[in-house]
């Protein structure tokens, strides 16, 4: 009974945090002085502008989702599978850039192809005025996102091969080489990651707004924001975020169509020594310059590029000086956020993993939906939903930003404990039930600390999507409660570049640093936990 | 010339040592069954002698060629000639009966029409002719066990590994596939590596019967 009433709790929490904001914010745009209206459409539907702004989206992220994939697939097999040296190294300097806020990485570009950028200085004037022109643009936006969103199918890539048996594999080898292997046998079993990172990169890209943003490129979830913080009509950014829910909708439509038809039953291997390596032979010196060309195109040279920039000591003291206090907020919210999702996460991901109540699937959808949202429609949803004289204690203070944070990324600390709890044989659960322990003492005594590991990788996860999140926070932000991605996007139209790539730097250490700490430790207790 | 051999063949993983210089000849055309209790070291001579793991020393030779030594494997499974069942079959899930037996007479660049012929003897032979369009999931586990020793025998190998396939039937079937295996066998005339921890199937199966223990072959 206490499970049932606890978990009901826990849905309620769920909808009122995110489902409401955004009804909240349909039905305002639909009601103009009282009356059912269609007139904030009006516009948005007939302006041609409208079909600019999908055209842009549209491009921007299908352009995206095909580079990551082509690329990020066959990444994620030759660093989970073959015999290529430093993989492991290569897999976290890839990762870097999803890490941080994406729009560090076009700051990054810009100081280097900008018109005053260290080019310049190089190559002259005529030759930045070209790769400026394609910074600023589609170009540049393609290039940002898909060194931001690789890591997305290479991981899951990675991720897929892992669960495959790997006995599937051996039965190939018996009568094949690798390469026939991987056509007809591995990249068919993983084809569901494959779609689940496509779905994933177009709904991201298709969302962001920082990076279109900085880079002048049109798109929806910009158009949302500038209606919104330079002309505060409320309804036309309501009314240029109802394409972004629509086209939402549609892909997880699609995927629960596409994927559900497509997955195999896969299982976990529990080996400790597992898969067939696949060996390059010859074909290794040019994949690991291939390999290493692009980290140092993607990854390595974007952040040395901010730390040239910023090599300066007035720089960072200038930093300190101006976004210090933002830093220890970033860093206070993000803790408390990553604290708050891990809970509601795993209270989330039991729910949907034990199917504990009949809505697990809905609560399921509900959280995907609301991840894949762009930022600027939960933003918006807040501020319509929370924006009033009785709610003041939420909306005028840092609540706000947290319940943000609470909408968006459950979803990741939720899928993350549904793996962790799918691990637990349901027998342990079962015997503390026959031993007498109600459902709290099963939760705190067995699954928590059994699930411990995944648990600490949910908070990580949940800590650097709240400290690298800007759409979310930018809208909602109340005064003198900004965070430092925030506070360094509202510098870069007019601080110095120094200052706006010690900042960078500064932030990119915040996340790295624990990160980092934190990874090695959750590697640690899970080596306890399984030997 | 014997057919499998190890000779002098150990191997460790960490610090536990599964197999413990073991040596062992295969005439052609025996049964050879081994027996023993679980983690003796079964299925780590089986997957040395399919060439999914290299010996930490000693020598595997198959047909008089050495394909394993010291730490290198030398030829890689596919040019092994060796078949296998595994334990759990390995039928790979996304594709049908036709395709699982296809799969390795592509590798070896058999032509349409050849394969088909090859597949529809095969299937004939283990009775499953009318199931070629299913997908695995869509048989009962006696059937995929027909279909895995289909998949495994369609190329002819000289050895066949056989890794407990028959542990996860029920005692009838199991009973039954045990004569359809010996079956398989007198007609096609390969060489049979059997490993099972039941000593009624052993002795069912077996023209000779190599017992284990703790790494070691026993002699006892
Ligand atoms: N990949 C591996 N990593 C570490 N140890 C292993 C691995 N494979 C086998 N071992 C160890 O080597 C020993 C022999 O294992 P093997 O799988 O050959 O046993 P088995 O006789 O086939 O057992 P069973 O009847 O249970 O299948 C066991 O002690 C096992 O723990
Ligand atoms: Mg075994």
């Amino acid at each position: 009974m206490a499970k049932r009433a606890f978990l009901t709790l826990i849905v309620v929490l769920l909808l009122f945090l995110g489902i409401l904001p955004v009804l909240s914010m349909l039905v305002k745009s639909l009601v103009v002085q009282g009356n059912f209206s269609l007139a904030s459409y009006g516009s948005v539907l007939t302006s041609g502008r409208q079909w600019t702004l999908m055209w842009h989206s549209a491009a921007l992220s299908s352009m995206v989702t095909l580079l990551t994939l082509v690329i990020g697939t066959p990444l994620g097999i030759l660093l989970a599978e073959s015999d290529m040296p430093f993989r492991r190294f290569f897999t976290i300097l890839f990762v870097i850039p999803l890490l941080l806020p994406p729009y560090f990485m076009a700051v990054s570009w810009f100081d280097l192809l900008g018109r005053q950028g260290l080019l310049a200085q190089i190559a002259g004037p005529v030759a930045t005025r070209i790769t400026s022109d394609l910074l600023f643009g589609l170009p540049g936006c393609v290039l940002v996102l898909f060194s931001v969103f690789l890591p997305i199918p290479m991981l899951l890539t990675m991720v897929f091969l892992g669960t495959i048996n790997p006995r599937l594999q051996e039965a190939g080898r018996l009568v094949s080489d690798w390469k026939g292997i991987l056509k007809s046998i591995t990249v068919p079993l993983i084809l569901p990651g494959i779609m689940l990172s496509a779905m994933l990169v177009f709904i991201l890209a298709f969302g962001e707004f920082s990076v279109p943003n900085f880079l002048r490129y049109d798109v929806f979830p910009v158009e949302s924001f500038t209606q919104f913080s330079a002309f505060y009509d409320f309804k036309a950014a309501t009314a240029a975020a109802v394409p972004l829910v629509v086209v939402t909708l549609l892909l997880m439509f699609a995927e629960s169509v596409f994927l559900r038809e497509n997955t195999y039953q896969i299982r976990p291997s529990q080996e400790a020594v597992h898969s067939p390596r696949i060996e390059l032979g010859s074909h290794l010196k040019w994949l690991l310059s291939l390999v290493t060309a692009l980290a140092f195109i993607i990854v390595i040279v974007p952040v040395l590029v901010l730390a040239v920039q910023s090599a300066h000591t007035e720089a960072y003291i200038q930093a300190l000086d101006y976004a210090g206090k933002s830093l220890l907020r970033s860093l206070a919210y993000a803790f408390i956020a990553a604290t708050l999702l891990v809970s509601l996460g795993f209270f989330t991901g039991y729910l949907v993993q034990k199917k504990a109540l009949w809505c697990w699937r809905f609560v399921d959808s509900s959280l995907l939906f609301l991840f894949a949202l762009p930022s600027t429609v939960i933003g918006i949803g807040l501020i319509s939903l929370w924006n009033t004289r009785w709610t003041n204690f939420v909306y005028a203070t840092p609540a706000i930003i947290i319940i943000g944070y609470l909408a968006k990324y459950t979803a990741l600390t939720s899928r993350i404990s549904v793996t962790g709890l799918a691990q637990v044989p349901p027998s342990m659960e079962e015997a503390a039930q026959v031993a007498g322990a109600g459902w709290f003492r099963r939760i705190f005594y067995i699954l928590i600390p059994l699930a411990g590991p995944t648990l600490l990788a949910g908070w990580l996860v949940g800590y650097i999507f709240s400290l690298r999140d800007t759409g979310i926070t930018m809208l909602v932000y109340p005064p003198g409660h900004e965070t430092l991605p925030v506070r360094i996007f509202t510098l870069m139209a007019n601080g110095s570049p120094q200052l706006v790539a010690a900042l960078c730097i500064l932030m990119i250490a915040a996340i790295l640093v624990p990160g980092g700490l934190l990874a090695a430790l959750a590697t640690r207790m899970k080596y306890k936990v399984n030997s | 010339m014997k057919i499998v051999e190890l000779d002098s063949v150990s191997k460790s993983y960490g610090n536990e040592r599964a197999l413990d210089k073991i040596s062992l000849g295969i005439e052609q055309g025996e049964r050879i069954v081994i027996l023993g209790p679980s983690g003796c070291g079964k299925t780590t001579i089986m997957r040395l002698v399919a060439g999914f793991i290299p010996p930490d020393s000693g020598i595997v030779s198959i047909a008089g060629k050495i394909v394993s030594r010291d730490g290198k494997i030398i030829v890689p499974p596919r040019k092994r000639g060796v078949g296998m069942v595994f334990q759990d079959l390995a039928l790979w899930p996304h594709m049908s009966v036709k395709a699982n037996i296809e799969f390795g007479l592509k590798a070896k660049g058999f032509g349409k029409p050849e394969r088909q012929k090859m597949i529809r003897d095969m299937l004939e032979l283990v009775g499953m002719l009318e199931y070629m369009d299913r997908k695995p999931a869509e048989l009962s586990g006696g059937q995929q066990q027909r279909i895995a020793l289909a998949r495994a025998l369609v190329l002819e190998p000289k050895v066949l590994l056989m890794d407990e396939p028959l542990s996860s039937l029920d005692l009838d079937l199991n009973i039954r596939l045990r004569k359809e295996i010996i079956r398989l066998h007198d007609k096609l005339g390969f060489t049979m590596l059997y490993v099972t921890h039941d000593r009624d199937e052993a002795t069912d199966i077996a023209t000779r019967i190599i017992t284990m223990k703790q790494g070691r072959i026993d002699l006892s």
